[in-house]
């Protein structure tokens, strides 16, 4: 495992500026996700991470060493793409398999490693199917069976998950956390999905059109964000966005929905900020209800555990 | 109990279901089927006969004779050679393609300024007629006068010149050359639409893995290929084997019997000889000649159907039950691999590459392109430098004198072979028109049934019936039309041409709109019956205007089948009347030999037009077209 650095790295294609001087350390087993809306520039870091892109300016450090001079095959990282690219014409034992064979290892060692990495991901009853007979969850492992098997410098995942159902997002998730931890691997892990950044990382790098917005762990982005941005982008609901009282322009408000209370009757503190509004619509969630609630031509989300009004009321 | 019951279900498959097609189905096929029959069933029909029957061409009396006219023709000596010659034309022309297309495809599958161009250029040579390319190619070759001479000529090597197609060998060679350069974009353009669907991120995992470029050309793109190499294979020995436009033109099986192959031999055993039944029997070795080699391909490269699948264990396919267990650490501690410093530095390594890639874009442009624009040149030329000695490929002048001879011809100077130009060339468009026409009014509804309902057993009889025609060589139909021709006085007529290219066209289209219509979803069929539409109308209304970009490709390439073919139009029309513009360029090397390259070459010229500008103007359809039917020959 190596730690990595990204210095000042930018990314043009042609006249389009797809990273503008992003920088990141990322310490040896770290897990570190990429955060940001599609076309943000997060796909293209990674690869020029990996080596698959040239980068235009700036410098990528694997363990304080420069990498410019070595293309994707030199850099000994693993990928695990989205659509998992498994090669269709090989068992799930070759596609495992197979990095450690282009490294031209003794045979029996190829066998031991392949025959743990399968049993690290319950993959042992499957090696000698092809992936076309998999389901998506199984291919997902082969692909992560894939990259770890061999020791790479760093373990990148460009949206692994994306191509799963919401169950078993949910429980890959932890699983790859779990492997990560305990194989002490460097991740770099790229989703467009705020709660998955949050729930994996150990840091969030948020990024918006090629920009790095902020690079700090999850409770310090969503407590502290340091833009609007970021701020809007992390948590769901969206945080609302309200003018500040006093009539200052210059100032906004951010509140999140859990932070809106419901005030029976207009009777708030006095030091705590308060709107007035009418209520539009109620979404129940299960646990807590969503509130949409009117105020002066805008919507704000609130959420409550109990509720005794229907919309409509004020 | 239930567990016999598991059993027995593991042991007896369920039969397959076979839904049962509705009326419309059937009365919305038969126009086409019935066409088929007529036109192609008809014909083969009468050729079986032929090849079970001798005909005495002086008496004209025929008696059953049932395998013997095989026995002959196994008993003469010169079908054994015409045998090797066939194995060994098809083996040349199978690699050639393969080969050259493959190199092709792998340069216009990555991204450069000006891909769009190349490819158009790339099929050029394609889409020309092959009696057009042979025309072009056997003044190449010629002795004295021919162009690689002249060239040679020109760089100062004139020692080397020589009649190029005089040897026997040399000219087996170099005529399955010429067959290459015609086909080579063809086994491109599938190989190119087999690369085009492999999804991005293999190469780069493959890259990541460690692969180098030649490993993964070997471990990736090949196995990926490997389905699209079947087609390939296929396709490309069909085609060498029922080669004969190009050996008509070229060499006519000479020097000696050095190009005689089954088709000339089959060709002259009918034609010349008049042992129709002897020819015949020789055609239908070609067929199961092409049969075999088919069947050899799948075996070689289709889905292994025997592979051992493993044993299902459905306790793995459920939810992943990884995280109950601890994570077990590595059995042994990898070392990453060593890092060797290349020799050169990656900026030096991405230069080189760069301009290795600059120079295959180069050499795919030579390849293609130069051979027509030295027939371009050539029809530019005055008409007397292209007979002057010393050769030389430089024109003294340029001039129009040969184009407008051949579309102005006046009572005069004009040869007679001029005069048929322009005709010819109106009587090419329209029988191309109304056999698209025909084609395109009947065939997308047969299209749709066979996409719809290909399992129905009757409509499968079709298609393989459609298949079996495609390894047909014309040659066995041609004779047949010949004779129901004469009876029916259709004979010399742009009506019976086109009636025969229909023979080809219809079971091409009606194969191209099955498999347009298998890639629009069902469920439009259904909105559509649901909103009240009935059967017809949802043709009318839905299916058409959705396939229309599919019928447009299934047009533009039917016509230039149509525009390029040679047998049929060589053998069923005998006057200007009815002869088009492949027929017309063959008979300039028939009668004068030396006077009328110049008006020879600006016909040719006018001859490939059509396909160059379809090339460059409908590259997307004829790609199309080529995919969705991909059996042009």
């Amino acid at each position: 495992m190596s730690s990595i650095n990204v210095e000042n790295v930018r990314k043009d294609y042609g006249g389009v500026k797809a990273l503008h001087s992003v920088s990141l350390d990322i310490k040896d087993g770290e897990f570190v996700s990429l955060l940001g809306p599609s076309g943000c520039g997060k796909s293209t870091l990674l690869y020029c991470v990996a080596g698959l892109e040239e980068i235009s300016g700036g410098r990528v450090l694997f363990n304080g060493n420069d990498v410019a001079d070595r293309g994707a095959r030199e850099r000994n990282i693993a990928l695990v793409f989205q659509d998992y690219a498994l090669y269709p014409h090989m068992s799930v034992r070759e596609n495992i398999a197979f990095p450690l064979r282009r490294q031209k290892l003794d045979s029996a060692l190829v066998t031991k490693q392949v025959n743990w990495a399968a049993e690290l991901l319950g993959l042992t009853g499957l090696l000698d199917r092809s992936p076309s007979d998999l389901s998506g969850g199984q291919r997902q492992r082969v692909a992560v069976g894939r990259a770890i098997v061999r020791n790479p410098a760093a373990l990148l995942m460009d949206e692994p998950l994306s191509n799963l159902d919401a169950g078993l997002r949910v429980h890959m998730r932890t699983e790859i956390k779990r492997l990560a931890r305990e194989l002490g691997l460097t991740v770099l892990f790229v989703t467009h999905d705020q709660e998955e950044a949050m729930v994996m990382s150990d840091r969030i790098a948020v990024l918006s059109n090629g920009h790095l917005q902020q690079f700090d762990d999850p409770m310090t982005v969503y407590r502290n964000p340091i833009n609007r941005f970021v701020a809007e982008f992390i948590g769901s609901p969206k945080m609302n966005i309200l003018p500040a009282p006093n009539g200052n322009a210059k100032i906004i408000i951010g509140a999140r929905p859990h932070d809106m209370n419901l005030v029976k009757d207009g009777k708030a503190n006095t030091d705590d900020f308060a709107v007035t509004g009418t209520l539009a619509m109620v979404e129940p969630a299960g646990h807590v209800y969503f509130l949409d609630v009117e105020v002066g031509g805008t919507l704000v989300k609130a959420t409550t555990a109990d509720i005794g009004w229907s919309a409509g009321r004020r | 109990m239930a567990l016999i019951d598991q059993h027995e279900a593991t042991v007896l498959p369920p039969r397959r279901y076979r839904p049962r097609p509705p009326l419309f189905a059937y009365l919305a096929s038969s126009p086409t089927l019935l066409m088929v029959v007529l036109v192609v069933g008809l014909p083969l029909v009468y050729s079986i006969w032929l090849v079970l029957h001798r005909a005495n061409p002086i008496t004209r009396k025929t008696t059953f004779a049932g395998l013997s006219n095989f026995r002959n023709i196994f008993k003469d000596p010169a079908f054994w050679e015409a045998f090797g010659r066939t194995l060994y034309f098809t083996g040349f022309a199978l690699i050639g393609t393969t080969v050259i297309g493959m190199a092709i495809a792998l340069v216009l599958n990555k991204a450069f300024f000006g891909r769009g161009f190349m490819r158009s250029v790339m099929l050029v040579p394609w889409a020309m007629a092959p009696v057009s390319v042979a025309v072009l190619w056997s003044f190449i070759y010629a002795g004295d006068v021919g162009t690689l001479n002249a060239a040679l000529n020109d760089l100062g090597l004139g020692a080397w010149t020589q009649a190029w197609l005089g040897d026997g060998n040399r000219a087996l060679n170099l005529v399955a050359l010429t067959h290459v350069w015609n086909q080579a974009p063809l086994t491109a353009l599938l190989l190119l639409a087999g690369l085009q669907s492999m999804p991005a991120s293999l190469h780069k995992a493959a890259m990541l893995d460690g692969a180098g470029p030649v490993g993964r050309f070997f471990r990736i793109t090949l196995p990926w290929l490997r389905p699209s190499l079947l087609f390939v294979c296929i396709i490309a020995t069909i085609n060498a084997l029922m080669a004969f436009d190009i050996i008509w033109i070229m060499t006519r099986g000479g020097p000696g019997q050095a190009t005689t192959v089954f088709a000339w031999l089959g060709y002259v055993y009918s034609f010349q000889f008049l042992r129709f039944g002897e020819g015949a029997a020789m055609l239908y070795v070609l067929t199961a000649l092409s049969f075999a080699c088919a069947i050899v391909f799948v075996l070689l490269l289709g889905p292994s159907r025997w592979r051992r699948r493993a044993q299902a264990d459905t306790a793995n396919a459920g939810a992943p039950n990884v995280a109950e267990a601890a994570v077990k650490a590595r059995p042994v501690t990898l070392e990453p691999p060593k890092y060797k410093a290349p020799l050169l530095p990656r900026r030096a390594r991405r230069l080189l590459a760069k301009a290795l890639f600059r120079l295959a874009v180069l050499m795919i442009f030579l390849w293609s392109a130069v051979p027509v624009l030295m027939l371009l040149n050539m029809s530019l030329t005055p008409a007397t430098d292209l007979i002057r000695t010393p050769a030389s490929i430089i024109p003294s002048a340029l001039t129009l004198d040969n184009f407008r001879e051949v579309l102005f011809p006046d009572g005069g100077t004009t040869s007679t072979q001029s005069k048929r130009v322009p005709i010819s060339l109106m009587n090419s468009f329209i029988v191309g028109t109304f056999t698209v026409l025909i084609a395109i009014a009947l065939t997308p509804f047969a299209g749709y049934v066979f996409a719809r309902w290909p399992r129905a057993r009757s409509f499968q009889i079709g298609l393989w019936g459609i298949l079996f025609t495609r390894m047909t060589p014309a040659l066995t139909l041609v004779l047949p039309f010949f004779v129901i021709y004469r009876g029916l006085g259709i004979i010399d007529t742009r009506t019976g041409l086109v009636i025969a290219h229909l023979s080809i066209l219809l079971p091409l289209i009606a194969w191209m709109m099955k498999s347009t219509f298998e890639s629009v979803p069902q469920s439009l069929d259904r909105a559509a019956i649901v909103d009240g539409c009935s059967r017809f109308q949802m043709m009318i209304r839905v299916m058409i205007p959705v396939i229309r970009p599919g019928l447009v490709a299934a047009a533009i390439f039917g016509f230039l089948v149509s525009w390029n073919e040679f047998l049929f139009a060589m053998i069923l029309t005998s006057t200007p009347d009815a002869q088009t513009i492949p027929v017309v360029l063959s008979g300039y090397l028939q009668q004068a030999r030396f006077h009328e390259y110049g008006p020879m070459f600006a016909a040719s010229v006018l001859s490939i037009l059509p396909p160059v500008i379809i090339a460059f103007v409908f590259q997307r359809y004829l790609v199309q077209g080529a995919l969705s039917g991909a059996v042009k020959g």
